[in-house]
């Protein structure tokens, strides 16, 4: 690794920087951190061109090296505007070299993603080198999108990069539990995913709705729980979806959300769930005290039950084998004071002088020491320190082996919790909710009666309005922190709740928004100037979003086509 | 017992019996737009355990037209497409409702009558149907089910129903599999409103021919029969017109395919929608939104190709894309006849759309010929005006077609022509600002109207929220349900209002986001304007249209329209449970 960081520091220096207002003839997303290219030249591909990979035995690097030997060929991209590069006189490339450093870095947080790549047309030869596999699987992405065209297809020439992100954690989480996705919807997002050079996907796989993971030791979990047979996540998917992400460069994170939003444990083990299957809103009053959910679906683990600990450490043991990911995504959020009141035990817990923050850290002080003891680290969501009403001792979660993922009040609670020295993952839904501004899901609601009502003027979810890419591109998620505490931002993530997206919307709602945070989080959103670069992104995403269109992710557009060919012409100034 | 009190029983047997038959729930009816009436045929021979029976639809089901089919071929190809649908869709809802006892006679004819062969697929065609679908009696082998219809039109509508009412039997048992009907029903049924429609704008962003097709398909899924087609405007030009070649090949988005409709795309596409019963009103809008006709005619486009806010002075056009018609070059007007009268010949409707909405003064002021004109005192309302005058008479005179126009031509704000140049009797206005407010200053003057409301109805310029778009909110399938397009209206009013569309303005959406940007909240007012928002006590039915809506949407995704989800699935497996009140 020290060797790589010395050829990527050599680089720094031995290659001129070119401005970043310059726009290139073409371009790669996430902005490379540098990208010299003096003259615009391109040469053709050799016919004979080879990805020469010294690490056959690295069969995910290998298995990369191949995927992207045949996209170069066969992705015939033409750019909306025609790069207007000089074609060299002298010779096609005839090969693309990778050296890595250390083969044996495994993929987990932090692994060094840089790379430097360099493709010289009077030798024609390229040269790709990274300190890991990983980082060498960004570089063949970079040089995928330094290609266009076919028969034969042209490649940037005399053009270099030094390439690192500013984040190592760049994920997007996908709830496959209010509505199921087809693994072939999941496999396609991973793929998307490592060409926008993101690195965790971020699997929220079970909630009041539905528990589609069927889990050796607890196959009645998905047997009772799943929205049916054909709607499940098997053991082999799993590992074909851990695999597939392996050889992009994709993290799987499994979440399993407890003790809140476990409503559809109940038909396997209505024992330990408290409220299940109720009404949510009892009393017809949808404000906080009087819900049994936050959302339709009511239920939550029973901390008083010991069955509850051992269905726990049975699913959170399956988990941990099925996913190779150090960390462990817990959930702990949206912990609703009125299930726990429903249930008799706790009735009588609470009378005795109990809390429910006590009832919580029961809860977690028991399941918190059983997943480290796997030899995970725990994330949760924030709720677990900063909900108002349920939460727990600091103490119980050691900020050594806890990650808190923040979701509310935008830079605030960020501050909140690497200020009480957590590492922190930003989802922040002001931001990063990518299912905001699309209406209400709850049925029977009266506030659209009135032709004048406004009632939804924020779209009328409750995180309204649509987070567009130019929002998500431009938030920075260190705001407002000291440099201390900006280092325990470990990076950020989008987040596609399913209440109204499965598979018919999904890559429309996913993509070219999280394209936007991929680059803020890789290179930032900035100029060197230090100004915002969303102007100039905005051509650049069109590029890209149509790039991404032609390699079957059906990503939304942002502008009519008309702005592309017409440089600044749709521009506020 | 003498024959005149055997006959006194059987009257009273036949009043008592439909009300000890419908002493348990009918089976659900659901089809969207729900229908406006729904009766049950008492059942002579009520089985016990239940009284009603389904009916099994025979693998050699025909439907048998009473009347020459050949001599129509639109309504022969709608036979064909949903005596397959029919057949072969199979679909089995979220929540399958327990089938009734299947009928061991099953159903093998669909007899349909039509008593007007020739009506056209004009505005106000009738679409009225009724469908009827017999209760077995003892010893038939064969039943056959009633289709009958004013039109041609009425009967594809009445198809669609029927198609709506057929699923196939999950599970495993007696008549696993098997396609079944309600046994004993009876829908009568046509819409409150005669325009119920599509905006889809083809030139922000082009839409492949098949996208567009599959838009029709879904639009007759849901009743819809209008698709205004939006073909025109500042970004492209995609319509080939025969006596305009130029206009698109300069004007249609280049790359990286021929982004174009060609008179024989337009062709098929008329074709399958006739087929559809839905018809095709094309947009050219002018003289604004023509910045794409300067590729091709620069002389008569004013402020083309020129930064859309220029600093220190006032907007050129609404949006990037500028270029207006010069109403003052006598070239304009030669352009614009070869178009119309192109656009005449293609489109066979009886509307024309001639858009006119949005004028910009500044974009004219840019042109030395118009500055010389409001420097001799002439107005912007008068440029306009002339250049009504030019191409008004011409559409609806010549070419005998009610024009259409966005409600600016008469309603500004800024620029805009007196009420005499806009004659009612060929003038239909589309509001789109300012919901019920302009709807009823549309119609209190006199003029044909129908909706386009953008607050607090119906397009989907999609950004959602205050996400930045100048209509935000995000229009839910709950906001569009519930507008009343006749909120303040005297009847006399409401007498005007022949309908809405819904519109899909595409400088964010394109054939990767079409169907979920449309549907199902396009389906939403296509039951608002067939049958009303309303139950019988006249509460709205939003709450009951949920689980409803969630079905037909399963059944669209069946369809291959990729309509977007309104809720978990879990939802729709608990109903109820998701309401904010219970």
């Amino acid at each position: 690794m020290a060797k790589a960081s010395l050829l990527s520091t050599l680089l720094f220096f031995l290659y001129p920087i070119l401005s970043y207002s310059q726009t290139l003839p073409i371009n790669v997303w996430p902005k490379p951190t540098n990208i010299s290219w003096p003259v615009p030249t391109a040469a053709p591909l050799s016919p004979s061109f080879k990805i020469i990979s010294p690490c056959a035995d690295h069969s995910y690097l290998q298995s990369a090296v191949e995927r992207f030997t045949s996209l170069l060929f066969s992705e015939r991209y033409y750019p909306i505007v025609t790069p207007a590069v000089n074609l060299t006189t002298s010779r096609p490339l005839l090969s693309l070299t990778i050296s890595v450093a250390d083969l044996s870095v495994p993929l987990q947080h932090g692994a060094d993603e840089s790379y430097a790549l360099s493709i010289t047309s009077s030798t024609g030869l390229a040269n790709l080198s990274a300190a890991t596999a990983w980082g060498a699987m960004r570089g063949l992405e970079t040089f995928s999108q330094l290609t266009w065209g076919a028969d034969p297809p042209l490649v940037a020439t005399d053009v270099y990069v030094a390439d690192r992100p500013l984040f190592p954690h760049r994920g997007l989480m996908l709830d496959t539990a209010r509505n199921y996705y087809p693994v072939a919807d999941i496999l396609r997002t991973i793929e998307a995913m490592g060409a926008n050079k993101l690195n965790v996907f971020h699997w929220h796989l079970t909630d009041a709705q539905s528990f589609p993971i069927v889990l050796p030791t607890e196959p009645g979990l998905a047997e009772k729980g799943s929205y049916g047979t054909g709607m499940q996540y098997t053991p082999d998917d799993v590992k074909t979806v851990v695999e597939f992400g392996m050889s992009r460069g994709v993290r799987v994170m499994p979440e399993i959300d407890a003790p809140a939003h476990t409503g559809s444990w109940a038909g396997a083990h209505p024992d330990i769930v408290t409220c299940a299957n109720m009404f949510w809103v009892p009393n017809g009053a949808a404000d906080w005290p009087n819900r049994l959910a936050a959302e339709p679906g009511t239920g939550q683990l029973n901390p008083l039950k010991s069955e509850t600990y051992d269905v726990f450490r049975n699913v959170a043991a399956d988990v941990a084998s099925l996913f190779p990911e150090q960390l462990y995504h817990a959930g702990a959020d949206e912990v609703t004071p009125g299930c726990w009141k429903a249930d008799s035990s706790i009735q009588a817990f609470l009378a005795a002088g109990g809390t429910l923050s006590q009832l919580l850290e029961l809860f977690v002080s028991s399941t918190h020491s059983f997943v480290l003891s796997l030899n995970r680290t725990v994330v949760y969501w924030e709720d677990v320190l900063l909900d108002p009403v349920v939460r727990v001792n600091p103490a119980l979660i050691s900020p050594k082996n806890t990650i808190l993922q923040t979701w509310n009040n935008g830079p605030n609670n960020t501050k909140l919790i690497v200020s009480a020295g957590y590492r922190a993952i930003v989802s922040s839904s002001d931001f990063y909710y990518l299912d905001c501004g699309h209406g209400d899901f709850v049925g029977n609601n009266s506030i659209y009666d009135s032709v004048g009502s406004d009632s939804d003027s924020d779209g009328g979810s409750w995180c309204g309005p649509f987070k567009t890419w130019q929002r998500i591109y431009d938030y920075d998620i260190t705001y407002g922190l000291s440099e201390d505490e900006a280092k325990l931002v470990l990076g950020g993530e989008v987040a596609l709740w399913s209440e109204q997206a499965d598979s018919t919307v999904l890559d429309g709602r996913i993509w070219p928004r999280a394209s936007a945070m991929a680059e803020a989080l890789w290179s930032g959103n900035r100029d060197p100037a230090g100004r915002k670069r969303y102007a100039e992104a905005t051509d650049r995403l069109n590029d890209w979003r149509h790039r991404m269109v032609g390699r079957g992710i059906r990503a939304e557009p942002i502008q009519p086509l008309w702005c592309r060919t017409r440089p600044g012409m749709c521009n506020t100034t | 017992m003498t024959t005149s009190s055997l006959i006194l029983l059987l009257v009273i047997i036949a009043i008592i019996t439909p009300s000890l038959i419908h002493s348990t729930p009918h089976p659900p009816i659901n089809v969207w737009p729900k229908p406006t009436s729904i009766s049950w045929l008492p059942n002579p021979n009520p089985n016990p355990n239940s009284s009603y029976l389904s009916l099994s639809l025979s693998p050699s089901f025909r439907i048998f037209p009473l009347f020459p089919i050949h001599l129509h071929p639109p309504l022969r190809r709608a036979l064909y497409r949903y005596h397959r649908l029919l057949l072969r869709e199979r679909h089995v809802p979220l929540l399958p409702p327990p089938t009734p006892p299947i009928s061991p006679a099953p159903l093998s004819l669909l007899l349909l009558s039509v008593s007007s062969l020739s009506a056209p697929l004009h505005p106000g065609a009738n679409e009225s149907y009724l469908l009827s679908l017999p209760i077995p009696t003892h010893g038939a082998a064969n039943l056959s089910a009633n289709l009958s219809a004013a039109t041609p039109w009425g009967a594809i509508r009445g198809l669609e129903t029927l198609s709506q009412l057929a699923t196939a039997v999950p599970g495993s048992g007696a008549g696993d599999g098997a396609v079944v009907v309600p046994a004993g029903v009876e829908i009568r049924d046509a819409p409150l409103h005669p325009h119920r429609g599509v905006v889809l704008d083809a030139a922000r962003s082009y839409y492949p021919v098949c996208d567009v097709m599959r838009t029709v398909r879904a639009m007759a899924h849901n009743k819809l029969n209008v698709l205004h087609w939006h073909l025109s405007d500042a970004q492209a030009f995609p319509l080939s017109l025969p006596s305009e070649p130029n206009l698109a090949r300069r004007g249609a988005y280049p790359t990286p395919f021929p982004a174009t409709y060609s008179p024989r795309d337009v062709r098929r596409v008329l074709r399958f929608a006739l087929s559809f019963a839905v018809r095709v009103v094309p947009e050219i809008d002018a003289p604004g939104h023509t910045g794409s006709w300067a590729g091709a005619y620069p002389d008569i486009v004013t402020c083309a190709n020129k930064f859309w806010l220029p600093p220190g002075g006032p907007p050129l056009a609404a949006e990037p894309g500028t270029g207006q018609l010069n109403p003052l070059n006598p070239e304009t007007y030669r352009v614009v006849r070869n178009v119309f009268r192109d656009v005449a010949a293609l489109f066979p409707d009886p509307y024309i759309h001639a858009g006119a909405d949005e004028v910009n003064a500044a974009c004219w002021d840019d042109d030395p010929a118009v500055r010389r004109f409001i420097a001799a005192g002439g107005t912007h309302d008068q440029l306009l005006e002339i250049f009504v005058n030019a191409t008004r008479p011409f559409i609806a005179d010549t070419l005998n077609r009610t024009v259409v126009y966005w409600e600016d031509v008469l309603l500004g704000p800024n620029i805009k022509v007196g009420a005499a140049a806009l004659p009612p009797e060929t003038t239909v206005l589309q509001t789109w600002n300012n919901g019920p407010t302009n709807t009823k200053r549309l119609t209190a003057a006199g003029r044909y109207d129908w909706q386009d409301s953008d607050e607090p109805g119906h397009p989907f310029n999609y950004a959602g929220g205050n996400g930045g778009s100048w209509c935000a909110p995000f229009k839910t399938w709950q906001r569009i349900y519930d507008y009343d397009i006749l909120h303040g209206l005297t009847d006399e009013e409401a007498g005007r209002v022949l309908g809405g569309e819904v519109a899909l303005w595409s400088e964010q959406a394109d054939g990767t986001v079409l169907d979920g940007r449309l549907w199902p909240r396009a389906a939403a007012m296509a039951e608002a304007l067939w049958s009303g928002n309303r139950d019988e006590t006249g509460k709205k039915r939003y709450a009951e249209a949920t689980d409803r809506l969630n079905e037909w949407r399963h059944r669209m995704v069946q369809r291959g329209i990729r309509a977007e989800p309104i809720q978990p699935l879990w939802c729709v497996l608990h109903p109820g449970m998701c309401n904010l009140v219970q």
